[in-house]
């Protein structure tokens, strides 16, 4: 009688560890989970806030310069391009980071040929709102390279967390995918370098 | 009683978080004017320091000032976000800090200055205007050699920017415990158990050494224990700098050369 007693209490003790185990693991991938996307999220803003400014710096930069409508064409483009390509953040896989980041760094590389091309107007050069536009726009390329670090850095903490032992087993049983990485790109995706 | 100390070393490191991408940052110091470079006097640094460490216990927020000899190779901008974000300046939530990062000019290196603003900060200091602070309040004193001088002068600019966007309601620390609540419970659960046995224990022997109720010497014992040691509050007040308060930066602020 007693040992019959001794061994419920062993299995259900074993039970709820087993039980406790998954959930405790199951919730804080669920928690790591959304805590990507709203990294992501932050991502996608800071992008956004970079292509919010862009109306305005070519409206100021075509009263100046209104020759270089080629170069101006080429940034309204890529906005247009860059604005339209956008990512489910439940879908987080390689392919759409990677197209993400490729239309991103079209906008970048258009954007430093503005500013190349910008060097030639002293006078727009000279005017307040296009140095405050100008530090903007540096500002939010600052914003952008440090989002995008965090973001690299909640895939990784939510990478390594699933891929371990036995905690894979429970990602499988849960379809938790591995997250992609923002990769650091060729001369693409460089910030626009503006000298005085 | 060594077996729960090292329980609890053993389960404090399980919770810890592994800092991943950490650099070779200074260590969080317990100044608020933190000078690697010997780029002030003493009597400077302590001039700014006592101005700065006033703003943050009457407003929560916080100025930071850091001069390091070397960015490392890193570019002004990425170097002081990231030591904003690892010593923390401002408050968890409010992100209510700003830090002055001055990499000093040397023969053979030009000098840097940025201002980093956390996410809390952006509103009241805009990158805009940060440039312009930069421009017109520290690189014209910078270039004579007025350090002091134009530190003082971006110090009060920023303060009277950013007084009254956050005041210093008492603060307290956030108990956000996002990760897994297990090692958590059971860490608790082990040491209200471990005390609770230890308590009883000695309830036991008051009461049969002093003749009352084994519960009424248990309650005894909880009240005279609820004094004990109490955690290290948030000091304010009396002009001593409380620690940086876990505030984040976002890549908010602008900088110059000299």
């Amino acid at each position: 009688m007693k040992k019959k007693w001794i061994t419920i209490i062993v299995i259900v003790v074993i039970a709820i560890f087993i039980y406790s185990s998954i959930k405790g693991t199951y919730n804080k991938m669920i928690a790591l989970d959304e805590g990507v996307k709203s990294q992501w999220a932050q991502v996608e803003n800071v992008y956004q806030r970079r292509a919010d400014l862009i109306p305005n710096l070519v409206s100021i930069v075509k009263g100046y310069a209104a020759h270089e409508q080629e170069t101006l064409t080429g940034v309204i483009e890529a906005r247009a391009k860059a604005t339209s390509t956008t990512i489910d953040p439940s879908n987080l896989n390689a392919q759409s980071i990677q197209a993400f980041q490729q239309a991103q760094g079209g906008l970048s590389s258009a954007l430093s040929k503005l500013m190349v091309v910008v060097e030639r107007y002293p006078d727009l050069k000279a005017n307040q709102n296009f140095l405050e536009l100008q530090a903007q726009l540096e500002g939010t390329e600052n914003r952008i390279t440090v989002e995008r670090q965090k973001f690299n850095n909640s895939a990784q903490g939510f990478n390594t967390y699933i891929k371990q032992f036995p905690k894979n087993i429970y990602a499988n049983m849960f379809s938790f995918d591995e997250k992609a990485y923002f990769k650091a790109q060729e001369n693409a995706d460089e910030a626009p370098k503006v000298e005085f | 009683m060594i077996m729960i100390k090292k329980i609890k070393y053993i389960l404090l490191l399980a919770i810890i978080p592994i800092n991943l991408f950490a650099q070779n940052y200074p260590d969080k110091p317990n100044r608020i004017v933190n000078d690697y470079a010997n780029f002030l006097t003493i009597q400077e640094q302590n001039a700014l320091e006592n101005k700065l460490v006033m703003f943050s216990n009457q407003t929560s927020s916080q100025i930071a000032i850091a001069v390091v000899k070397s960015l490392d190779g890193y570019d002004p901008a990425s170097y002081a976000f990231g030591l904003g974000e690892h010593w923390g300046v401002g408050q968890k939530g409010k992100n209510n800090g700003i830090l002055i990062l001055v990499k000093p000019k040397y023969s053979n290196s030009k000098g840097e200055v940025f201002i980093a603003t956390g996410y809390g900060m952006e509103g009241a200091v805009p990158d805009a205007i940060a440039k312009r602070i930069v421009n017109n309040e520290i690189l014209p004193y910078f270039k004579q050699g007025m350090y002091y001088k134009g530190l003082d002068e971006v110090t009060n600019r920023i303060i009277e920017l950013t007084r009254g966007e956050y005041t210093a309601d008492e603060y307290k620390k956030a108990t956000s415990s996002s990760g897994s609540a297990i090692p958590g419970i059971i860490f608790f659960l082990i040491v209200v158990i471990f005390s609770f046995i230890g308590r009883a224990r000695r309830a036991r022997h008051y009461a049969v050494g002093h003749n009352v109720p084994f519960w009424i010497a248990m309650g005894m014992m909880s009240s005279n224990r609820s004094h004990g040691g109490s955690f290290g509050n948030f000091s304010s007040g009396g002009g001593s700098f409380g620690g940086f308060g876990g505030g984040s930066f976002g890549g908010g602020g602008a900088g110059g050369s000299w």
